[in-house]
C-alpha cells in the first residue's frame, strides 16, 4: 500500500510541531490553529484502527462522497444491502469486530470480546461490554443476538433451518447460513445477559466474522406487541404468531422514504454516530451526528455528511471544498492525474483493493478442457507484467502481478509465505519459446481460436485482451475478444468461452474459495475438478486452526498453479483523496471504503 | 375549441398508452436484472436470486407485469396511486415526486432564460444579418450546441466555481482584467449596435470607458464582497426597464403608456419601502408569492387607469414593468444579504448539490444558497437551449422579414420598431412556439447528464438508475412524467398558436 503524500504531510506536521514546541522559531507569529480537535493524528500502525488517544468531539462537519442514496437503517436485507448503504449504517452500529485495511479481522474491545472456548466441537463465547447500550438507553444484550440469530435461522414454516435451503422467514441477506451452523442458537442465562455462547454443529472456519452487530430486539418486540422477554421466549419456542410480526417489521419497518430520517425510537444506534434530525435531504446528502450516548472513544468530529455524488464529479468537488474526502469508484489514470494536479491541497492515497482480476480456463469444453499443455502454452504467453505496467501502474505505481488467489499481495506476510511455496515464478515473464513448445506438445493447430469472454462494456478488459492477443497470436493461438453484455447470464453458464476474464470480490472469508475451486462449488463456472484441491478445502474448512489454514492454502494454491485452474492477474487499484485540512483519513482495501474509520477524522481549522 | 382540446387529450392518452406498453417491454428486456448477483460469490446466491426474481416478478409473463403496473397507475385517477417499488424497496411514487420537483426547479429557470435570451438573440441576429455580430452569435450558437455537456460542465466548475471562489475570497479585479473586460464589452456593443465606422468607434470608446470606471469603482467599494444596490438603484433600473419596454411595445411617443410604466416603477419602489420591514423580518415564500400577485394586480390597475385608447398595450407594459420591478426588489434584498452570506459560506459556488448540507442561514441567505447552487447547471442548460432557440428564431424571423406584407408595412411608412415588433415578430413566433414547447418536454429527459455531473438527483437519475438495474418501476415513472409533459406542452403549443394566429381559432 502506497502512502505517498500522507507521509510527507505527517513529516512536515511533525517538524512544524517540533519548531513550535522549541519556541525558538524566528517566525514567532506562527500561532497554532485555534479550536483544533483534540484528536491527534497518529501514524498508522498495523491494519486496525490507529490509537488516536483521548478524543473530545469537536464541532464541525466533514463531508464525504457516497455514490448512492441512503436506503435505510437495516442494511441486511437484499434490497438495501449495498456498499453505499453500509457506508452509512456501519457508522451507526458497533460490533465485535471490523475489517482492517488489509482484510484482517480486528476486534473492537470497547464493544465486547469473543473467543473460541472449544475448537472441536466449536464453541464461541461472546461477552459484551457492560456499558454497551443502544442510544435510547436500553443495554445491548443476549436478546438482541438471539433475534439476530433468529433472522438467519428461522424458516417460513416456523422451523429452524436444516440445510439453509428453505425459504427464510426473515429477509436476511445472508440467508439461513448461521442457523445451519448453530441450530440451537446462542445460549445464555437470561434475556438481559451480557454473555452468551454459540455451539456450532460443525466447525466453521470463518467463525470470527459470523457474529457482529445486531438490531435492537426491544424495538422489534415492541413493534410485534410483546415485551423483550416475551420475544426471547417466542424465538426459543418458535412461536410463529409473534415471529411473523417481528419478521414483518424486521423486513420492512426500517425501510425509509428518501429524506425521512428514521424515528429515533425505532432506530436506536450503538455506534459513534447517530442520525441527525432533519439531516437527510433526498438525493442530496445525509448527515450523521456524534452519538453522545456512545460509551467508548467518541467521534472526533461532530457531524459527518455523506453527499450523493457520482465518481466523475468528486474530484472537482474536493478541489472546491464541497467534499473533504472522496473514494471514486473505478478510478482511472485520469482520476489520479487530476488529483495530482490539485497539489498540496489534497492528500492522495493509492493502493490495492480486495477485488482481483483473473483469467479462468473452461474445463467443461474447448481446447483447454483436457490439455494441461495447452493451458501452459497460454499461460506462458499471457503478458501479465505488461498488463500491470500499462494498465494498473499509472493508477497505483506500487501495483504488482498477483501470484495467488486466496491471499493478496498487500497481505505481505501471508502472501509471501504462500507464494514462495506454491509458485515458482515460471509464468512471470512471457516465454514465447516455451509457449510454442507446449503448444506443439498439446497438438494444437496453428490458429486455434481462443475466445476470451468478459462482461462488456469494459475498456480495461478490452485492453487486456488486446495485449494478450498481441502476445499469444505469435504462439499460434487466435485470440478473440468475445465480450458480451450478458456474459454472466449466457456465455459463462453455457460454457461458450475458452477463457473467462473477470474479477472476484474478496469477501475476507477464509472459506469462500471453496465455492469456486471445489468440484461441486456453485461458482466453479469452468467445471474444474481436482481431488487434491477438494480434499484440501475440506480439511481447511473443518478446522479453526490457523496453522492448518495456512498449510492447506499452500496445497490449494500449488495445485491450482500446477493444474492451471486459471491465471491471476492483479488486484484492482483503489484511490482515495482527502482535503489536507482533515487528518486521519486512511485508505483501506476492504469493502467498507474510505469511511471505515470516519469517527477518527478531524479537521485542523 | 373545447372539443378540439378534448380530442387532442384523448388521442394523446392513446399514444401514451401504446408508448408505455412499448417502453415497459423494452425496459424489462433491456438487460439482466440478476447481473450483479450472478457475479456475486455469496453462499446463498441462489436464494438471493430467487428473492430478486420474486420481487421483480421475473417469472410472471410480461403482459401480467405490465397490466399490474398499469392498474397501479390508473389508480391515480381514483386516489390510490401505486407506481410500484424500486429494486431497493423504495416507493417509486414518493421518489418521483422528489425527482420531478428537483428537475423542474432546475429546468424551469433554464427554459425561461433560454427562451428570453435565445429569442432576443435570434431577432437581433436576424435584423443585423451578415454583420460581425451575426457571425459571432452564429459561431457561438454552433459551438455551444455541439458542446459535450459533461466537458462543458467540467470547465464551468473549474472557472465559474473553483476559480471564482478563489477570487471572491479577495473580490478585487486585477488591472488587466479591467482593461480586457472593458475592451470586450466595447467590441461586442459596437458589433451589436452597428452603424458607420465613426459611430462604432464612439460606441466602443464610451462603452470601454464606462465599464472600466464601473469596475474601478466596484474595486474601490469592495462591491463584490459587500455589494449594495439600494432604493435608488431599484428606481433607476426599473425606470429604465419601463422605458425600454414601452419603447418596444408602443414606442415612446405614446405618452400614456410611458407614464403608466413610470408610475408602476414609482409605485413599486414606494411599495418596497412600505413592505421592507415585513420582507426583512418575516420573509417566507408565501409572502413573496402574495406580494407578487399583489404586484400583478396593482400593475394591471395602473395600466388600465392610464391606458385610455391603448389600454391593452398599457396593461401589458405595466405588467412587464411590474414584474421586472419586483424582481429587482428581490434582487436588492439578496444583494444586501450577500456579505452575510459570504460570512456563512466562504466559497459561495458549489460544484455539486442543490443546496449546502445543513445550511443554517435565515430565509434570504437560504435563498442565496439555493440560488448559487442552481447557477452552474442553469447556465449549462441555458447555453445549449439558447443555441437552438436563437437559430430557429433567426431563420423564422428572416423568413417573415422577407415577406411581402413586411415590405408593404415598411412602404406605408411604419417605423422600423412597429414593423419588427408588430408585423414580423408576431408571425415569426408561431414556429418558435412549437420548438420551445418541445424543448421543455425534452429538457426534462435531456437534463440527465447535467443532473449527474452536478449531483442533482432528479428525473435523470431516476431513469438511469432504474435502467442500469433493469428495474421497470422507476423508468416507467420517468416515462410517465416526460410523456405527460410532452403531451401537455404540445397542447400548450396548440393553444398558443390559436392565440398568435387568428386564422387557427376558427
Amino acid at each position: 500500500m502506497k502512502i505517498r503524500r500522507l507521509s510527507a504531510a505527517v513529516a512536515v506536521a511533525a517538524s512544524g510541531a517540533l519548531l513550535l514546541s522549541a519556541c525558538t522559531s524566528p517566525a514567532g507569529n506562527d500561532e497554532p490553529a485555534e479550536g483544533e480537535s483534540t484528536a491527534a493524528s497518529a501514524a498508522a500502525d498495523g491494519p486496525c484502527k490507529a490509537d488516536i488517544g483521548d478524543v473530545t468531539t469537536a464541532d464541525g462537519e466533514i463531508k464525504v462522497s457516497n455514490e448512492d442514496e441512503f436506503l435505510g437503517y437495516n442494511s441486511n436485507t437484499p434490497e438495501t444491502y449495498s456498499t453505499y448503504n453500509t457506508a452509512v449504517t456501519d457508522r451507526l452500529f458497533s460490533g465485535f469486530w471490523y475489517w482492517g485495511v488489509d482484510g484482517t479481522v480486528c476486534p473492537d474491545e470497547a464493544y465486547g470480546t469473543y473467543e473460541a472456548v472449544s475448537e472441536d466441537p466449536l464453541q464461541v463465547e461472546y461477552t459484551l461490554n457492560d456499558e454497551a447500550a443502544w442510544s435510547d438507553g436500553t443495554p445491548v444484550t443476549y436478546a438482541d443476538y438471539l433475534l439476530d440469530w433468529a433472522a438467519q435461522a428461522v424458516t417460513e414454516d416456523g422451523k429452524v433451518t436444516d440445510d439453509a435451503s428453505e425459504t427464510p422467514l426473515f429477509n436476511h441477506i445472508s440467508g439461513l447460513t448461521l442457523g445451519d451452523y448453530v441450530p440451537e442458537g446462542p445460549q445464555a442465562d437470561s434475556p438481559d445477559a451480557k454473555s452468551f455462547t454459540y455451539d456450532y454443529e460443525r466447525v466453521n472456519a470463518d467463525w470470527r466474522i459470523l457474529i457482529n452487530s445486531p438490531f435492537p430486539a426491544h424495538v422489534v418486540a415492541e413493534q410485534a406487541g410483546v415485551s423483550t422477554e416475551e420475544l426471547v421466549t417466542a424465538i426459543q419456542d418458535l412461536d410463529m404468531d409473534v415471529l411473523k410480526k417481528a419478521a414483518e417489521f424486521w423486513n420492512e419497518g426500517w425501510l425509509s422514504q428518501p429524506g425521512e430520517v428514521p424515528d429515533p425510537a425505532l432506530a436506536p444506534v450503538t455506534g459513534q454516530y447517530d442520525f441527525k434530525a432533519d439531516g437527510w435531504e433526498a438525493g442530496q446528502y445525509i448527515t450523521l451526528e456524534a452519538n453522545d450516548k456512545y460509551w467508548g472513544t467518541p467521534a472526533a468530529t461532530k457531524e459527518l455528511t455523506f453527499r450523493v455524488v457520482g465518481a466523475d464529479a468528486q474530484i472537482q468537488a474536493l478541489a472546491n471544498g464541497d467534499l473533504d474526502a472522496i473514494n471514486p469508484n473505478g478510478p482511472t489514470v485520469d482520476t489520479v492525474q487530476q488529483l495530482e494536479q490539485l497539489g498540496d491541497a489534497v492528500k492522495v492515497e493509492t493502493g490495492q483493493t480486495l477485488t482481483w482480476e483473473h483469467l479462468d480456463f473452461n474445463f467443461g469444453s474447448g481446447v483447454f478442457a483436457d490439455s494441461l499443455e495447452a493451458r501452459e502454452a497460454f499461460a506462458y504467453c499471457v503478458p501479465r507484467q505488461k498488463i500491470v505496467d500499462d494498465l494498473i501502474k499509472p493508477i497505483d505505481p506500487e501495483a504488482v502481478v498477483m501470484n495467488a488467489r486466496e491471499v493478496f499481495p498487500f497481505q505481505t506476510e501471508d502472501y509471501e509465505a504462500t507464494v514462495s511455496e506454491a509458485y515458482d515464478g515460471r509464468y512471470d515473464e512471457v516465454d514465447l519459446d516455451a509457449a510454442k513448445e507446449k503448444f506443439e506438445a498439446a497438438g494444437l493447430e496453428e490458429g486455434t481460436t481462443i475466445r476470451i469472454g468478459y462482461a462488456a462494456p469494459n475498456p480495461r478488459r478490452a485492453a487486456e485482451v488486446e495485449a494478450i492477443k498481441a502476445s499469444c497470436d505469435q504462439v499460434g493461438f487466435d485470440i478473440q475478444d468475445s465480450a458480451a453484455e450478458d456474459f454472466f447470464d449466457k456465455d459463462l453458464p453455457n460454457g461458450d468461452y475458452e477463457v473467462a476474464l473477470f474479477a472476484w470480490q474478496g469477501s475476507g472469508q477464509i472459506t469462500s474459495g471453496e465455492n469456486i475451486y471445489s468440484s461441486t462449488g456453485q461458482q466453479n463456472y469452468g467445471k474444474y475438478s481436482d481431488e487434491t484441491v477438494d480434499e484440501a478445502w475440506k480439511t481447511l474448512s473443518s478446522t479453526t486452526d490457523e496453522a492448518v489454514h495456512a498449510e492447506q492454502r499452500v496445497v490449494i494454491e500449488k495445485q491450482l498453479w500446477d493444474t492451471l485452474f486459471g491465471i491471476p492477474l492483479f488486484a484492482h487499484p483503489g484511490v482515495i483523496a482527502s482535503s489536507s485540512s482533515v487528518s486521519n483519513v486512511r485508505a483501506t482495501a476492504a469493502q467498507g471504503g474510505v469511511v471505515w474509520n470516519a469517527e477518527q477524522w478531524s479537521r485542523a481549522s | 375549441m373545447l372539443k378540439f382540446i378534448l380530442r387532442r387529450i384523448g388521442v394523446s392518452a392513446l399514444v401514451l398508452l401504446g408508448a408505455s406498453f412499448l417502453m415497459y417491454m423494452l425496459v424489462i428486456n433491456s438487460g439482466d436484472p440478476l447481473k450483479d448477483l450472478r457475479e456475486s460469490n455469496a453462499q446463498n446466491r441462489e436464494q438471493l436470486m430467487a428473492q430478486r426474481a420474486e420481487l421483480l416478478r421475473l417469472d410472471d409473463s410480461p403482459l401480467e407485469r405490465y397490466w399490474d403496473w398499469l392498474s397501479g397507475v390508473l389508480g391515480c385517477f381514483t386516489g390510490n396511486c401505486d407506481l410500484g417499488v424500486t429494486i431497493n424497496g423504495v416507493q417509486v411514487l414518493g421518489l418521483t415526486q422528489q425527482a420531478a420537483a428537483s428537475s423542474l426547479r432546475l429546468i424551469t429557470l433554464a427554459t425561461l432564460l433560454a427562451i428570453v435570451v435565445g429569442v432576443a438573440l435570434g431577432i437581433l441576429t436576424a435584423i443585423r444579418q451578415y454583420s460581425g455580430f451575426d457571425y459571432t452569435i452564429t459561431f457561438s450558437a454552433f459551438l455551444f450546441f455541439s458542446l459535450p455537456v459533461f466537458w462543458a460542465a467540467t470547465l464551468l466548475k473549474e472557472y465559474a466555481a473553483i476559480q471564482y471562489n478563489n477570487w471572491i475570497a479577495v473580490g478585487q479585479y486585477a488591472p488587466w482584467t479591467i482593461v480586457i473586460a472593458a475592451a470586450v464589452v466595447g467590441f461586442v456593443l459596437q458589433a451589436v449596435l452597428g452603424g458607420s465606422t465613426r459611430r462604432r468607434l464612439v460606441t466602443a470608446g464610451s462603452a470601454f470607458a464606462f465599464v472600466a470606471v464601473v469596475m474601478f469603482v466596484f474595486n474601490a467599494l469592495n462591491w463584490w464582497r459587500e455589494p449594495t444596490f439600494g432604493l435608488a438603484g431599484v428606481l433607476v433600473v426599473s425606470g429604465a426597464a419601463g422605458v425600454l419596454v414601452t419603447a418596444l411595445v408602443t414606442g415612446l411617443r405614446n405618452r400614456r403608456v410611458l407614464y403608466a410604466a413610470l408610475t408602476t416603477t414609482v409605485v413599486g419602489v414606494v411599495a418596497y419601502l412600505a413592505f421592507a420591514p415585513l420582507l426583512v423580518n418575516q420573509p417566507s415564500w408565501l409572502l413573496l408569492a402574495g406580494l407578487f400577485v399583489l404586484t400583478l394586480l396593482v400593475s394591471a390597475g395602473i395600466g388600465a387607469a392610464w391606458g385610455g385608447f391603448s389600454r391593452r398595450q398599457a396593461v401589458l407594459v405595466t405588467l412587464v414593468t411590474g414584474v421586472i420591478t419586483s424582481l429587482l426588489v428581490v434582487g436588492d434584498i439578496l444583494i444586501a444579504n450577500w456579505a452575510s452570506f459570504l460570512g456563512l459560506k466562504s466559497r459561495p459556488i458549489s460544484t455539486i448539490g442543490s443546496q449546502t448540507p445543513n445550511f443554517t442561514g435565515d430565509f434570504w441567505e437560504r435563498v442565496l444558497d439555493m440560488g448559487t447552487q442552481i447557477i452552474l447547471p442553469t447556465v449549462l442548460l441555458t447555453l445549449v437551449s439558447v443555441a437552438t432557440h436563437s437559430r430557429y428564431t433567426r431563420s423564422s424571423m428572416l423568413e417573415t422579414l422577407n415577406q411581402d406584407y413586411v415590405r408593404t408595412a415598411r412602404s406605408k411608412g411604419l417605423s422600423e420598431r412597429e414593423v419588427i415588433v408588430k408585423h414580423a415578430f408576431r408571425n415569426a413566433l408561431i414556429p418558435i412556439t412549437t420548438i420551445v414547447a418541445f424543448d421543455f418536454a425534452a429538457l426534462i429527459g435531456g437534463a440527465v447528464i447535467t443532473e449527474q455531473v452536478f449531483g442533482w438527483k432528479g428525473m435523470g437519475a431516476l431513469f438511469q438508475d432504474g435502467l442500469n438495474a433493469v428495474d421497470p418501476a422507476p423508468v416507467m415513472a420517468f416515462f410517465l412524467v416526460t410523456g405527460v409533459a410532452a403531451v401537455l406542452m404540445n397542447l400548450v403549443a396548440d393553444l398558443a398558436y390559436a392565440a398568435l394566429d387568428p386564422r387557427i381559432r376558427r
